[in-house]
């Protein structure tokens, strides 16, 4: 089985280092695709010993299992380039936030009868195995797709399937989430700091303190508030210390966070669901090299009908303007 | 081989943006003879002429003689220079508008179809080569034009080609975030000053502070909170000091002030 990744950013590198840490697939076994060959991520996958290119065609011929791991505006345009290229044997996961199994069935249907796709929604702690992802399942996606796929995210953390309208809530929480956890580490070292630790003692013992915490309520059947208690001596520190934070809000702090968070996600599914783009989006000489790769064919209007190509701006009167 | 040194640079407006860019591109490859700028009066024109660059009241004097023309006049007067010398750009020629709010679209559609036409946002201390400026190249314009751009620029600041839409952005950040630091730098001193140094010797204390920090921050290659961290000694003064910062919710005012500065460009940008 090759896999390979349409985007060579953040996501590809915290999945492929889980992957090949694992063990579950060879990195030369893997490709990755990007315009962009300056990113430290694709030295990253570089060193690793991923097979990088700048075609997303020769990814796509290379793969079995094709994780779509760009920026959900850009779907749009990848699908479009890839669409002529996809064949039965290929599985579509896209990782992307927002992003619709059937926006992506729809562009995918102008080329193939049946196109198994797939969506999942991971988180960046993949790199390190701890991640926490879940999946839902396309119209034409078989069961062996989603053991296939589980059995590659399981191996990076905990993978479970979902209903697909769960999923922007979990890119709130746990996609989210390690962010909000690395500002509350920031915040509590900091604190550390102020009553006198070094910095580097006081970062280890918070992010400890929290892997500890987070692995008690893991293993154990308790409510957190229960485990909460377990450590709060009548009249003792901490009871003080929670005070504080809840009369800062802290609990509503974070619930406005994952509520922000997934409604950002439903924000950027309707951006994502205009079948083109805005000119605006994309840095002009990136463009200009993906319509230089060979056998990428410029559409000139309304895409549809059998017709090959790349559906590119809507807001000019004449289409395309690409001129060589 | 030095092809920025042929080029012929033009401007329409002789404002601090136009001087400012002028100065910087004098600074790299490019000659004084080179560079022409056009003002319909000549109160800014004096501090052109003594680098040695020549200047007339022309706009279409400049466009007949440039290879790059630089649009520097300010948002409402565009329209109207434009469509003034539209009939004299030709397809070789790179047009780069300066103006806040002025989008490519609405640039090209003034201009002769099949113009090069290239968006540019700087920003004041472009003034003294150290701006950060931002380009987006509009629909004929190549990747050869945005490199001819960037090595023109290169003595003004840090340059680079984005998408249009991270433009405003850019203003938000960068183009009045200059003033969000003026807002730090002034309240610095104030602290200081209340808590008993005198005024003049606290505000060039304060100024000196930013310009340092920043130098740092640029140079170091290391994140903000890396650099705020090797400050911090445990139970020190600035662990203190930066506490009172976080309860006073610094961190989100900023964040909303570039985003505030951000939705305005794009209401500008849309009228």
């Amino acid at each position: 089985m090759s896999v390979g990744f349409i985007g060579a950013g953040q996501l590809a590198h915290a999945l492929v280092k889980g992957f090949t840490a694992a063990g579950v697939i060879a990195a030369h076994r893997i490709t990755a695709s990007s315009p962009d060959t300056d990113l430290p991520t694709v030295t990253g996958l570089r060193k690793m010993g991923v097979n990088l290119t700048t075609s997303n065609k020769e990814t796509v011929n290379r793969s079995d299992v094709l994780f779509l791991a760009v920026k959900p505006h850009i779907i749009p345009f990848v699908l479009d380039e890839i669409g002529p290229d996809i064949e039965d044997r290929h599985l579509i996961v896209s990782c992307a936030a927002g992003v619709t199994i059937s926006s992506i069935e729809k562009k995918l249907l102008q080329h193939r009868s049946t196109p198994r796709v797939m969506r999942c929604m991971t988180n960046t702690p993949v790199v390190v195995r701890e991640g926490a992802t879940v999946y839902a399942t396309g119209t034409h996606a078989e069961v062996e797709d989603g053991k296939l796929l589980e059995q590659l995210m399981a191996s990076v953390g905990f993978c479970t399937e979902v209903e697909e309208d769960l999923i922007d809530a979990v890119t709130g929480l746990s996609g989210s989430g390690p962010a909000y956890a690395f500002t509350a580490l920031d915040a509590l070292a900091d604190g550390g700091v102020k009553m006198g630790l070094p910095r580097r003692l006081a970062v280890r013992l918070g992010a400890q303190a929290l892997l500890g915490a987070a692995k008690m309520l893991l293993d154990s059947e308790q409510h957190p508030g229960q485990l909460k208690d377990n450590v709060c001596s009548p009249g003792g520190a901490t009871i003080h210390a929670l005070h504080f934070l809840e009369s800062g809000g802290f609990r509503s702090l974070l619930i406005n966070a994952v509520e922000a968070s997934c409604i950002r996600t439903r924000e950027l599914q309707f951006l994502a669901d205009q079948e083109r783009i805005s000119p605006a989006a994309i840095k002009k000489t990136t463009l200009d090299k993906v319509l230089q790769q060979p056998g990428v064919a410029v559409g000139g209007d309304a895409g549809g009908n059998g017709r090959s190509g790349l559906n590119l701006f809507n807001n000019r009167t004449s289409g395309v303007k690409k001129k060589n | 081989m030095n092809p920025d040194a042929q080029q012929r640079i033009g401007f329409i407006g002789a404002g601090n943006m136009a001087f400012g860019i002028a100065k910087g591109m004098l600074s790299g490859n490019v000659l004084p003879a080179n560079i022409k700028v056009s003002a319909p009066s000549s109160t800014n024109l004096g501090r052109f002429q003594e680098l040695g660059i020549s200047v007339t009241h022309s706009n279409t004097d400049v466009v007949c003689v440039s290879d790059v023309v630089f649009v520097a006049v300010k948002p409402h007067m565009i329209p109207r220079v434009l469509v003034e010398v539209s009939q004299h750009i030709t397809k070789k020629q790179i047009i780069v508008s300066v103006a806040a709010g002025v989008t490519l679209a609405m640039l090209e559609e003034l201009l002769p179809e099949n113009s090069i036409v290239i968006r540019l946002m700087p920003n004041l201390p472009c003034l003294v080569q150290e701006g950060a400026l931002l380009f987006a190249l509009g629909t004929n314009a190549k990747g050869e034009d945005g490199a001819l751009l960037l090595s023109l620029l290169h003595c003004c600041g840090l340059v680079e080609e984005v998408p249009e839409a991270w433009i405003d952005v850019h203003t938000g950040l960068s183009g009045s975030g200059v003033a969000f630091v003026y807002l730090f730098a002034e309240a610095l001193a104030e602290g200081a000053v209340k808590m008993g140094m005198p005024s003049a010797l606290a505000h060039s204390i304060a100024s000196q502070t930013v310009l340092g920090a920043g130098k740092l921050l640029r140079d170091s290659g290391k994140h903000p909170a890396q650099l705020r961290a090797e400050v911090c000694t445990p139970g020190g003064t600035t662990i203190y000091g930066l506490h009172t910062l976080e309860q006073g919710g610094v961190r989100a005012s900023v964040m909303s002030a570039v985003e505030s500065a951000t939705q305005r460009a794009r209401e500008l940008g849309k009228k």
